[in-house]
């Protein structure tokens, strides 16, 4: 798993993808921070980290389009698989090898933070809330966009799969709202990204929303392990 | 070593393999041989654990590849037809990937090293795969399955792509590494199997249709009472005395090999010798006999006549036709003297 993780990473820092990914996602991040906390004299940062939450639904899925479907039309996946490693193993190994540069790109954004926590006293449950908030829901949508990689070979495929997820995992809320149905409602705020991250960016930590979304990103690799050794026998 | 029963492979309603059956022996090298779309690379994909089975086993040691797949998986190194190169990393950390993926406990720098040097790879060591040659890249392949020194190796189409000197490079290494590893290698090329192997198994469309050594596959298959003649003088002259001898159930002619010369197949009824009647009949009718040999079939030949769709097993075939006339019949090339 770890020469897995190693392998990857050095492929994201080879090619632009890392690059690019970390270059736009740090530019909004720092333009909304420019405009909402700076400009506005505000230290409500949750809503920097709000609009962050709806880019990086849309960027993320570039960083696990190439997981698995650019193993299997290189043929490389022979490699893997006939390695003594546990297909399980394989599927951990790359995920954390996307989310490792996720993490750093958000690691970053915690810079002005600490730099305006020289001078005063930033709300730091807050901070922290948004950042952890914002490391789940990319954790989540991480994992499905890895299982979107491993049903196709086209890396675009992939993206657009997982973006057009992305998007209906945003929208879901108020698709609910359309019904007008009790029930309906309840079920789609089970599964909305949104109502789980929003408690964590007014600083509240909710271990249910924790358990879900790291539920998602089990179960989700759970399947893609499943998928990949469904591919032995069909 | 490798013991593989009742092999059936299913894609859909396509049988790419139908109950194979066959072991290989610690320290043999087994050519596996057959042509495009016979199910080679699938039962090579199988044996490794990268494809399951529709039906059969297969054990690596006594490791049930389906129950213990990470046991086998470590003793085995593998080269696929196409070699599971990253292109985006040099020869080096590919290499280093590979090694630690294997879980390989040899000491790293010299290990790698070594299999560097065998494999003569150590003047691209600090390139990029995607910027190698095909032969190159081959080898890059081949090192990846050496890594850790698997007691079994795979490798599927070992050689293509490589130029005549690197072919007979890596036919030598393949055949000292058989020495103490057990080598199934794939192959259309039949001189390389013939040059490398110990063992060869002919499979055609997912059916094994012959397993021996290259010796008994063209023994076996070429009729033993066959003779190819050179006989100087007037074609139809010695075709019509030639006729004459005893036991001839198949005579034709090749044609004008040298000047009023010409080359004649004569075949016997089975277990007949028919040479020291075919001599008598030569001086009887003052006919200079030039030439004469036994025909063993080439591995070419058997190759093609095992995999051809006409072929019916040895036992059922024969061939009851005998030359009449003056029509003369050229069998397909390759037994020219």
């Amino acid at each position: 798993m770890i020469a897995i993780w190693k392998r990857e990473l050095r492929s994201y820092f080879c090619s632009p993808i890392a690059y690019v990914f970390m270059g736009v996602v740090l530019f909004l991040f720092g333009m909304y921070y420019w405009q909402v906390v700076l400009m506005g004299s505000s230290y409500y940062i949750g809503q920097v980290y709000g609009v962050m939450f709806t880019w990086c639904m849309l960027f993320l899925p570039a960083l696990t389009m190439k997981t698995f479907s650019e193993d299997r039309k290189n043929k490389t996946d022979q490699a893997l698989i006939t390695a003594p490693v546990s297909v399980t193993g394989i599927v951990w190994g790359k995920f954390l090898s996307a989310f490792s540069i996720y993490l750093f790109t958000m690691l970053i954004t915690l810079i002005p933070a600490f730099v305006i926590g020289l001078f005063s006293d930033p709300s730091w449950a807050s901070v922290f809330g948004n950042f952890l908030a914002s490391l789940l829901y990319g954790a989540a949508i991480i994992a499905i966009g890895v299982f979107i990689s491993s049903l196709t070979e086209s890396q675009i495929v992939a993206l657009v799969g997982t973006v057009g997820t992305s998007i209906l995992l945003m929208l879901i809320d108020s698709l609910g709202a359309v019904f007008g149905n009790e029930i309906i409602e309840t079920v789609v705020s089970w599964i909305s990204f949104q109502a789980r991250y929003t408690p964590f960016t007014n600083g509240i930590f909710n271990v249910s929303s924790v358990v879900f979304f790291l539920s998602v990103v089990a179960v989700f690799n759970f399947i893609t392990a499943r998928r990949l050794e469904s591919r032995r026998w069909s | 070593m490798i013991e593989v029963k009742n092999l059936t492979k299913r894609y859909g309603s396509n049988v790419a393999l139908d109950h194979v059956s066959f072991s290989v022996e610690e320290g043999t090298i087994l050519g596996f041989l057959g042509p495009n779309g016979a199910g080679k690379s699938t039962t090579m994909n199988i044996i490794t654990g990268y494809l399951s089975a529709s039906e059969g086993e297969v054990t690596v040691a006594g490791h049930s590849v389906l129950e213990e797949p990470t046991e086998v998986k470590k003793l085995i190194g593998y080269l696929p037809e196409i070699p599971p190169l990253y292109m985006d990393m040099t020869v080096k950390e590919y290499l280093d990937f590979m090694y630690e993926l294997k879980k390989v406990t040899i000491p790293k720098e010299k290990h790698i090293k070594e299999i560097c040097n065998l494999v003569k790879i150590t003047d691209v060591y600090k390139r990029l795969i995607g910027n190698l040659s095909k032969g190159y890249k081959q080898r890059v392949g081949i090192a990846q399955a050496l890594l850790g020194n698997p007691p079994v190796l795979i490798l599927d189409e070992p050689t293509v792509g490589l130029d005549p000197k690197q072919i007979i490079e890596i036919r030598n290494l393949i055949k000292n590494l058989g020495r103490n590893h057990t080598v199934v290698l794939s192959s259309h090329i039949l001189p390389e199997v013939q040059a490398v192997c110990e063992r060869i198994l002919v499979i055609n469309k997912g059916v094994i249709v012959a397993d021996g050594t290259p010796d008994k596959l063209s023994h076996d298959l070429s009729s033993d009472h066959r003779l190819i003649a050179r006989i100087e003088g007037d074609e139809h002259e010695v075709l019509q005395n030639l006729r004459s001898v005893k036991n001839v159930i198949e005579l034709h002619s090749f044609g004008e090999k040298e000047p009023g010369v010409f080359e004649y197949s004569i075949e016997g009824a089975p277990g007949k010798d028919l040479r020291r009647d075919l001599f008598a009949c030569c001086t009887r009718c003052g006919m200079p006999l030039l030439a004469l040999k036994s025909s063993d079939l080439s591995l070419e030949d058997v190759f093609l006549r095992l995999t051809s769709d006409t072929y019916v097993p040895r036992s059922v075939q024969r061939p009851a036709v005998i030359a009449s006339g003056d029509e003369f019949h050229v069998e397909k090339g390759g037994d020219e003297a």
